[in-house]
């Protein structure tokens, strides 16, 4: 049993925060606020070139064949970055076109991201916010050419730089996933702006969108496993984002409280705040230990995957919450101020919260496995 | 990152569990010569002392394999080993710190729980701040004359010896006139009183020493050298427990579960409550993540990266949690949760950290994890000071040193 990192995994993550560093100071960050897209080409098409897009798809596409642990590994240091940019969602959605894709929509779409060519995001949320793929409202009609989409999708991540959207749809045979380019007409796409600057979602507006059989991800009626998994995957992603930024206001805390001077001392020395920056460290391991154990039995395969995933967003997401904003109480006024970078990480945590299930959602299937 | 277990260690395990199957006693054990010979057959089954090194009669074991013992004897509600604290860090402060005399004196016979051992560490008004202890140890040549009081020493009516903080010089700052002796409990100069605690039981003792003799012989290490000694040795426990911990907590945890199928609110079970189900959403999660991190203190070990300061995180996690749990365990269980005699199968709980009980008995233990071995608040600061790297704070008895 071994709950470190191999070299090799500390070898990405050392690389990953150094590319971080210097590519995505809190002042890119910035800057991209008031960029239209949101993001950078330049930072994506390097991030492809280290191997990042395609680092969790086969070799035969270009990718490096790894795991949801070193997944994890990446998306914690972007996180603590606060990177701005359809990674996760792409990341994912690839994951969904290689595990049910035919192999015309593996060449088409799988390649292309891993050389950072093509951008993908995915649409799980319907009009009434529901995380349970069996609530879905958004339909899908069989026509003679194919199949007409009906219905809302919400908080769609970076649709709007979006190559291709992965829609989930009712059809009479059951849940069915659709690759839909996000030019279609009847398509309409509504940005909409939360208090993270740097998460940007689009609200889709779906009426009779004509797409041909091709755009069938796996069989009619097949898509609950492929959607229960990405809602698992997807919540281990955003859990190690949200530990990543919570590790960072924890060392922001940690760093201010030793320089800060009140009263004649620094204030990391009354234990008023030196035991709230303990709790703060305590709350970051324990969701260390809840992103890697989860991150690994996704990749093992343990028996356990499917709790361990709702363990991981559950906790943590309480735990980033809490740890970002101690945070900014040791701060005290400074960190409340929109000059510094402290809420630029408050923020990547909050808007990751709800996403991929919120803990409530993840605690009743905990308890739905545990307890029935 | 690897969370499979070896090969080797899941052979181990189900080696373990064949021999609990056979060997777990029926019956409770009521005598404490019955507690003996429990203990005397998990050593010779080599389940007890397995850290120890061979040559002092241990098993040279991994803490891996502890910990599966431990969890494996959670699973099946086995009586305990007893004289854990001796062979769990007095034990291994004589290997590190003692004269071949006394490795030789002593060792043995503590491992096979022969002589019972205790600490005399804490004080009245020497708690949190243990350094300014006042039992004093007057240097008679071949001896010491042991004066003072003792407080919070577990298995006190039954020890046969003592490891004794005292203080030798009482004219140097205090932490550099503290020396560390083994004392013979059953002597006149010693008497033991039992200390009633919140559960009604008594598993602690006050105990008063009136010019006790401890040799010259029984010193460890050097005269003034206790301090040194209390805060260097490490023990060879750490992590042993973990495992076997949240093992215990889970099967509270089924007890529970069965307790919310059979009451009823609104006229439905409790368990098909939301307000029931997110707590126990949270329990749950709080408990795996105790799993979770109680592999990764057990697989550091296990590359022998020695946790440091980082295993106040872990007892300041679990100690914490274990509040949490049983707190949210009596919510639910309403007016049953306060019995402290079992009359239902689900109010039986082996407590974590004391005496085996109801829900209430282990509330009421939950208390206690927080105070002892460095209150949380203790834990935090060591955290905050040893792995974060905050300024020490300014003390006042730092000021006059």
């Amino acid at each position: 049993m071994d709950f470190s990192f191999s070299s090799d995994q500390q070898l990405l993550k050392n690389s990953a925060r150094a590319f971080l560093d210097e590519h995505c100071k809190p002042a890119t960050v910035r800057l991209l606020w008031d960029d239209p897209r949101g993001e950078s080409d330049t930072m994506w098409k390097e991030m492809a070139q280290l191997g990042w897009l395609g680092l969790a798809l086969p070799e035969t596409y270009g990718g490096s064949g790894l795991g949801m642990v070193e997944t994890a590994i990446l998306l914690e240091e972007l996180g603590r970055a606060a990177y701005p940019g359809p990674y996760w969602p792409t990341v994912l959605a690839a994951g969904a076109i290689e595990a049910a894709g035919t192999d015309a929509q593996k060449k088409r779409w799988l390649a292309a991201i891993a050389t950072g060519d093509a951008r993908a995001t995915l649409a799980l949320l319907d009009a009434d916010l529901d995380w349970d793929p069996a609530a879905m409202t958004t339909r899908a009609e069989k026509t003679a050419k194919g199949w007409a989409l009906s219905g809302t999708k919400r908080f769609v991540p970076w649709a709007h730089v979006a190559n291709v959207l992965l829609i989930p749809a009712r059809t009479p045979e059951g849940p069915t996933v659709f690759l839909v380019d996000p030019a279609t007409a009847g398509l309409t796409l509504a940005p909409v702006q939360g208090m993270d600057l740097a998460t940007r979602w689009v609200h889709l507006a779906m009426d009779k969108v004509a797409v041909g059989p091709e755009a069938l991800l796996g069989g009619p009626g097949q898509a609950a496993p492929l959607l229960a998994g990405l809602l698992r995957r997807g919540a281990v992603g955003a859990a190690a984002e949200m530990l990543g930024a919570a590790r960072r206001c924890l060392d922001m805390a940690v760093g201010y409280a030793k320089v800060r001077e009140q009263f004649g001392q620094p204030i990391g020395s009354f234990q008023a705040i030196r035991h709230k920056c303990s709790e703060m460290l305590l709350e970051v391991e324990n969701s260390h230990s809840a992103v890697y154990y989860a991150a690994w039995a996704l990749d093992a395969k343990a028996e356990d995957a499917e709790l361990a995933a709702s363990v991981a967003k559950a906790y943590v997401g309480d735990a980033s919450r809490k740890v970002c904003g101690e945070a900014i109480q040791v701060h005290g006024g400074i960190g409340f101020t929109w000059e510094y970078d402290l809420h630029i990480y408050f923020k990547r945590a909050k808007a990751l919260e709800p996403m991929y299930g919120d803990a409530d959602y993840h605690r009743e299937q905990i308890v739905r496995r545990v307890a029935s | 990152m690897n969370l499979n277990y070896a090969p080797e260690d899941r052979e181990f395990r189900a080696a373990t569990r064949r021999w609990l199957e056979t060997n777990v006693p029926t019956q409770d054990l009521k005598t404490l010569d019955e507690r003996k010979a429990w203990h005397r057959k998990l050593y010779e089954a080599g389940y007890v002392g397995m850290l120890w090194p061979r040559e002092y009669g241990g098993w040279g074991a991994t803490p891996m394999r502890q910990a599966i013992v431990q969890d494996e004897m959670a699973r099946v509600s086995a009586p305990p080993p007893i004289n854990g604290l001796g062979i769990g860090f007095i034990g291994p402060t004589i290997i590190v710190h003692g004269t071949e005399a006394q490795k030789q004196r002593y060792l043995k016979k503590m491992l096979t729980a022969e002589e019972i051992w205790c600490q005399l560490y804490s004080e009245p008004n020497a708690g949190s701040d243990l350094a300014s202890l006042k039992t004093r140890a007057e240097d008679q040549g071949d001896h010491f004359l042991v004066n003072g009081q003792k407080i919070w020493t577990s298995s006190g009516p039954i020890a046969d010896w003592g490891i004794l903080l005292a203080r030798t010089d009482p004219k140097v700052a205090k932490h550099r006139g503290i020396s560390c002796v083994l004392l013979n409990m059953r002597q006149s100069g010693v008497e033991v009183r039992p200390l009633k605690q919140i559960t009604g039981s008594s598993l602690f003792s006050e105990v008063f020493m009136t010019n006790a003799r401890a040799e010259k012989s029984d010193l460890i290490g050097n005269v003034n050298q206790g301090w040194e000694i209390a805060q260097t040795t490490l023990g060879y426990e750490r992590g042993s427990n973990s495992l076997g911990r949240v093992t215990r907590y889970a099967t509270a945890f089924n007890q529970l579960v069965k307790a919310t199928k059979e009451l009823k609110r609104g006229g439905r079970p409790l368990i098909d409550d939301p307000a029931v189900r997110a707590k126990m959403g949270r329990i749950y999660a709080d408990l795996e993540v105790q799993r979770y991190a109680a592999l990764r203190v057990l697989s550091a070990l296990q590359k022998s990266d020695s946790p440091g300061a980082a295993s106040s995180i872990t007892k300041l996690s679990y100690t914490e949690f274990e509040k949490r749990y049983y707190e949210l365990a009596l919510e639910i269980l309403g007016p049953f949760g306060q019995l402290m005699v079992a009359r239902e199968e689900f109010e039986e709980v082996d407590t974590s950290s004391g005496e085996p009980g109801t829900f209430a008995t282990a509330f009421l233990w939950s208390r206690a994890g927080t105070i002892y071995s460095g209150s949380s608040e203790i834990q935090k600061n060591i955290i905050g000071e040893r792995v974060l790297g905050l300024p020490k704070e300014v003390r006042a008895d730092r000021l006059k040193a």
